[in-house]
């Protein structure tokens, strides 16, 4: 009995002992669940975009060119890049620094590289003119050195001279990541990304460089983590970016076609919105869906990229553009095949005593500049605005200027105050639909000769002292106010007229030896030769940008020594095509057509 | 404890010892007491029993549901956590596959970065804020190009065990707890790892989740459970102490009314409330008690009637008695002149009226002893007088016999407080029966006496007791051979009274005999009236009768003790007793049969 009575007390106890006892163990078996996750399959971009290594140059030629393409691609290994071209014994040499602050220098070759073979080593020589640098976040930023020439050797690697194999190394290298503008060219994609203007109407374009060697999938991470960085310093006043604690949470990920960017922003529908507008054209070559989410949520989904782009066209340029030229003193129309041709927006009364002239639609209304010869031939600036024809014009006060440019209109102004730009005698003003000039100051130290703004109305570029500058303008109630002038490195000097050729270009008329007339970056990274066999000094120069894909190329017009060509392909715009003229009798001599321009 | 490590204090041991040992004892005493009694209070209580019952087996029954319940609910929780986790490891691993399913390679730049980042992101995005989830990114086949991310940084190496590792590098999602300190304070972890398949081969991705708050719900969960039941148990233990009170209490009535019923009190009843169970039993209890009542008091008046008829028949035959002895007084005194055989015929109605009156006296005498009448009247006596008058007295009637009578009597005198005429009936009445059934052979009588009793045996060696007559002789108008016609002058009354008359004195009467070896009786008396007898100076066995199973040898006497040379004998004594104790001298350490 007793017995049992203690086995009946020692169970109870063990029992209650258990229930204690019977917690979340403190270590646990491993327990298998089941096979993870499949990997997805997806197209790999492969490695394309990489540059050369060391050992793949055949010549020396070839291997300083490789050098200066080592540093192409992803910014993160570019010192590992350039290291692998030089010597060992000169490695340390080559001073790294932090992500962030990783810039090449991107230069261009004034001619050929010098080389000099030696016993030992072959010394090299590279003359070079600083384009810029290229920062991490595609930023070719202004050079912030000049010096004009790079020095180094090349030498075998040590106990294999001679061998063709082995391949050559650098020595005595230079302090900085060298990167030619052909390597920039060849490695790197262009883009552009758009930011708002200050006041949030229009997008102004921002160009940066991708490396090709990124790939696709990671595109579009690299583009919205350029917008959240905010724009170019040269545009700074001009645009604004996003909200300053805006950032990308990870990379933007792509599931069935429908792209996901995961930010980290206020939760605002207007600024959503605008967001969604610049991805959709800082991702031109992008369609189909986005997704926005703040934080996770969603919050905007953009069903159709194209579409989008195509509700939201960044310029308002509604029709072709039409040509006119100046004929013995009177604004024409220049006729040519294919494209559209109307009369002269201004009355006749206004239009004689012409110069040259600015027109520009702003939606209804004709803008129209008018540069005209007054009493004692000095120049004076008429100006009329309204439907077309413009009837009322104002002539500008005062007693007038020796010479003026070709006035230009801001396309970005607001359209009950139109703000043009014109320079004269050496200074630039800007002038309101009363043709009231008021001096501009650019802060570039010589007299400017001429001004081309851009279609987005925000960016200028000036010809001073036969230097090219490009500026931002941010407009200030009626006025503008540029920031600070950008000087761009050219191959051609003694620059005499620019207009905008595209949202990143230029159309640049100057020297190189001989009158050429070349499509630049607006970087000044990227020049294309347009023209050299003009013979003279281009005088005026007018062009209709490039603005996908309205227009996907750019055209241009210039008078050199009187006479006037159209670009693409290059001639002479002859009498025939001017329009409203009577053929002069025989024997008379027929006066040419100068300042050519476009309306649009 | 035997030996101790200071050789200079060899005192100190055996002291140390000896404490120890006092408290040994005295601690195992105390148990033993203790145990003893919780035994004694565990047969004797059946509350406690019926109690200590109940709580073992209901502690048994609710330990096994309240373990039941609490593994159960410890299991629903782990249950719970664990699918949460690895809702929230499938989402992680899809999202991470996708951030790194951009990368092709792990040299890329931006992957460790992407890492950094996926692995803030899954753990909450926010470093400072600390939900107490440890997201970990490994990457075991990629050790030298991309590095282990942790948010918060912290060592997880600890927790995530080698055969998780193994396990989740193999391909497979696994789980598994572990408990570790993760710059807090020691916490369960549920670690979960998912592999993560990129396209430049595979990372893991593992959530340590706290287990805290199940840890605390499991442990309050188990408390209540463990709570209940110790609060049942001890509810159920009440319940049964209350219960078995209610059955015990009346029963325990029942029983104390049954002792006074035992002890005389015949008019005690149980009071019976309701009509339960334990009502019947108290009805049929009393029922029983007044049955029983009735029958003893149907009895006693029975016996008094009897009694009183016997005294009333002995008072009423005495009258004509008289009459009928004064005429036969005349008679038998005038016989001489009569015929021989009417002078014979007087002889005997003379001695039959002898016989008839002591026969009434007898009666008379028991029918005292039965109404409760006879008194004691005692005084210091010498008894050595008395025997010899005995003796002196029956010497004519021994002589008849042919008997001798030998005394075995002290000189100096044997002082007891008795009733000297009873003793001396006594006496006379065994006397008398030894020379009667003596068979010619010699009887002895003995005196002896101690501190606290005088006794008197008186031997015969005639034909004994029979076994079993030793008691029945004492019976009234007992006789050995019922054919056998009385011869001599006994009425059958005289043991009885004698028997009476001891029993009056607080004294004993035994008989003793075997056939063939006689018989001996013995009167043993308290010195002092009103004493408690515990033994008698003299032993009732004679020490000359033969042992009944044969003993050691017939007539010798069995003795244990000292032996000659200092040893322990056990053999046949000196003086033919079975002696048990210091042999031969005057020790009387004895062992009765």
């Amino acid at each position: 009995m007793r017995r049992g009575l203690l086995v009946g007390v020692l169970g109870g106890a063990l029992l209650l002992g258990g229930v204690a006892g019977c917690g979340i163990p403190e270590n646990s078996e491993v327990r298998v669940d089941g096979p993870g996750p499949a990997a997805e399959g997806g197209s790999t971009s492969g490695s394309r975009g990489v540059p050369p290594t060391r050992t793949s140059s055949g010549s020396r030629e070839e291997f300083v060119q490789n050098f200066l393409s080592a540093a192409a691609g992803e910014p993160g290994k570019a010192y590992e890049r350039v290291r692998n071209f030089i010597d060992p014994a000169y490695r340390g040499r080559l001073q790294e620094k932090q992500n962030s602050e990783i810039a090449l220098t991107v230069v261009r070759l004034t001619e050929a590289p010098v080389i000099i073979p030696g016993p030992e080593t072959t010394s090299v020589t590279l003359n070079v003119q600083h384009v810029g640098q290229l920062r991490a976040d595609g930023v070719l930023a202004p050079p912030e050195i000049s010096t004009p020439k790079y020095q180094f050797e090349l030498r075998s690697p040590a106990g294999q001279e001679g061998k063709p194999d082995a391949g050559l190394f650098v020595a005595e290298p230079p302090n900085v990541l060298l990167l030619s503008v052909e390597a920039l060219d060849a490695y790197y994609q262009s883009r552009t990304v758009y930011f708002w203007n200050a006041d949030r109407t229009r997008l102004v374009p921002d160009q940066r460089y991708l490396p090709l060697a990124v790939p696709d999938e990671r595109r579009v991470s690299e583009v919205v983590r350029w917008l959240t960085d905010g724009p170019s310093a040269w545009l700074d006043n001009a645009v604004s970016g996003l909200p300053g604690n805006t950032r990308l949470i990870n990379n933007a990920t792509r599931t069935d076609g429908r792209w996901e960017v995961n930010l980290e922003m206020p939760d605002d529908k207007v600024q959503l919105e605008q967001l969604g507008a610049q991805l959709a054209w800082s991702l031109t070559d992008l369609d189909g869906q986005l997704e926005l989410k703040i934080r996770n949520q969603s919050r905007t989904v953009i069903p159709d990229l194209e579409a989008h782009r195509a509700a939201r066209p960044i310029h308002q340029i509604t029709q072709s553009p039409q040509r006119f030229c100046v004929y013995e003193g009177t604004v024409h129309p220049l006729e040519y095949a294919g494209e559209p041709v109307g009369p002269v927006p201004v009355v006749a009364k206004a239009n004689k005593d012409v110069v040259s002239a600015g027109f520009s639609r702003a939606g209804e209304e004709i803008l129209a500049a008018l540069v005209v010869t007054g009493p004692g031939r000095r120049q004076h600036l008429s100006v009329g605005t309204g439907v077309d024809p413009v009837t009322i014009f104002t002539r500008s006060p005062g007693r007038g200027y020796g010479a003026m440019s070709r006035p230009v209109w801001l396309r970005s102004a607001d359209a009950r105050q139109p703000v043009g730009l014109v320079v004269a005698d050496g200074n630039l003003y800007r002038f309101d639909a009363r043709a009231q000039l008021a001096p501009v100051a650019l802060g570039v130290p010589a007299p400017v000769t001429a001004v081309a703004a851009s279609l987005d109305g925000h960016r200028l570029a000036v010809i001073a002292g036969g230097s090219l500058y490009v500026v931002a303008l941010s407009p200030d109630g009626g006025g503008v106010t540029p920031g600070p002038a950008r000087r761009l490195a050219t191959s051609l000097t003694n620059l005499s007229a620019v207009d905008w050729y595209g949202e990143n270009s230029l159309i640049l008329a100057g020297s190189v030896g001989r009158p050429a007339v070349y499509e630049m970056s607006v970087d000044g990274a990227r020049e294309t030769r347009l023209d050299e066999n003009i013979g003279a000094r281009v005088t005026h120069l007018a062009a209709y940008p490039a603005s996908p894909p309205v227009a996907p190329l750019g055209v241009a017009m210039f008078e050199a020594n009187g006479v006037s060509y159209r670009s693409s392909p290059v001639e002479r715009i002859q009498r025939e095509q001017v329009q409203g003229v009577d053929t002069p009798p025989d024997g008379v001599r027929a006066g040419n057509p100068t300042a050519p321009f476009f309306l649009y | 404890m035997a030996t101790s490590p200071i050789p200079d204090l060899p005192t100190a041991v055996p002291r140390r010892r000896g404490a120890a040992w006092e408290l040994w004892r005295g601690l195992s005493g105390r148990s033993a007491r203790l145990l003893a009694c919780l035994h004694q209070t565990w047969r004797r209580s059946l509350q406690v029993r019926v109690v200590t019952i109940t709580l073992v087996a209901s502690s048994l029954l609710v330990g096994g549901f309240a373990y039941l319940i609490a593994d159960k609910i410890t299991n629903i929780l782990l249950e719970n956590a664990e699918t949460d986790v690895r809702v929230r490891l499938d989402s992680g691993a899809a999202y991470a596959a996708k951030q790194f399913g951009l990368f092709n390679q792990p040299q890329e730049a931006q992957l460790q970065e992407t890492i950094d980042g996926t692995v803030n992101y899954l753990a909450g995005g926010d470093p400072q804020q600390t939900t107490g989830v440890v997201v970990a990114l490994t990457a075991d086949n990629h050790a030298g190009t991309i590095q282990s991310r942790t948010s918060p940084a912290v060592d997880v190496r600890p927790l995530i065990s080698r055969e998780l590792r193994g396990t989740v590098a193999g391909g497979e999602v696994a789980s598994q707890i572990r408990t570790g300190r993760l710059g807090g304070e020691r916490t369960k972890y549920l670690v979960y790892g998912s592999p993560v398949p990129t396209r430049f081969g595979q990372v893991e991705l593992y959530y340590l989740v706290p287990l805290t708050r199940q840890d605390t719900t499991a442990a309050d969960a188990r408390a209540t459970v463990v709570a209940t039941g110790a609060a049942l148990v001890l509810l159920l233990g009440l319940l049964a102490a209350l219960v078995t009170r209610l059955v015990v209490t009346p029963v325990r009535v029942a029983a104390r009314t049954a002792q006074r019923l035992s002890a005389g009190l015949l008019d005690q009843r149980m009071v019976v409330n309701g009509e339960d169970d334990l009502a019947l039993l108290a009805a049929s209890f009393n029922q029983m008690a007044t049955n029983l009542q009735r029958q003893i008091l149907r009895l006693e008046e029975m016996s008094r009637l009897q009694r009183r008829f016997t005294s009333d028949v002995s008072h009423e035959l005495r009258t004509p008695l008289t009459t009928v002895r004064m005429a036969a007084d005349l008679i038998f005194a005038e016989r001489d002149e009569f015929e021989p055989a009417v002078a014979r015929s007087a002889e005997l109605l003379q001695a039959e009226l002898d016989r008839f009156e002591e026969l009434l006296t007898d009666l008379l005498e028991i029918s005292r002893f039965d109404a409760g009448f006879a008194a004691l009247d005692a005084e210091p006596t010498d008894l050595v007088p008395v025997v010899h008058r005995v003796a002196d007295r029956l010497a004519g009637l021994a002589e008849r016999a042919g008997v001798t009578i030998d005394l075995d009597v002290p000189t100096a005198p044997v002082i007891a407080e008795v009733d000297p005429r009873r003793v001396e009936r006594v006496l006379r009445n065994l006397v008398g029966n030894a020379v009667e059934h003596g068979e010619a052979k010699p009887v002895v009588i003995t005196l002896g006496m101690d501190e606290t009793a005088v006794a008197i045996t008186v031997r015969d060696h005639g034909v004994g007791l029979k076994p079993g007559e030793e008691k029945l002789v004492f019976n009234r108008f007992w006789r050995a051979d019922p054919s056998r016609a009385r011869q001599t002058g006994g009425t059958g009354l005289g043991l009885s009274i004698s028997l009476e008359d001891a029993r009056l004195h607080g004294g004993w009467l035994e008989a003793w005999g075997a056939p063939g070896q006689g018989a001996q009786f013995r009167l043993t008396l308290p010195a002092r009236a009103g004493d408690r007898l515990t033994t008698s100076p003299l032993r009732l066995v004679p020490a000359d009768a033969a042992l009944p199973f044969g003993g050691p040898r017939a007539g010798g006497l069995l003795a244990i003790g000292p032996g000659t040379d200092g040893a322990l004998a056990i053999g046949p004594g000196t003086d033919g007793a079975l002696a048990v104790g210091p042999a031969g001298s005057g020790g009387r350490a004895e062992v009765g049969s």
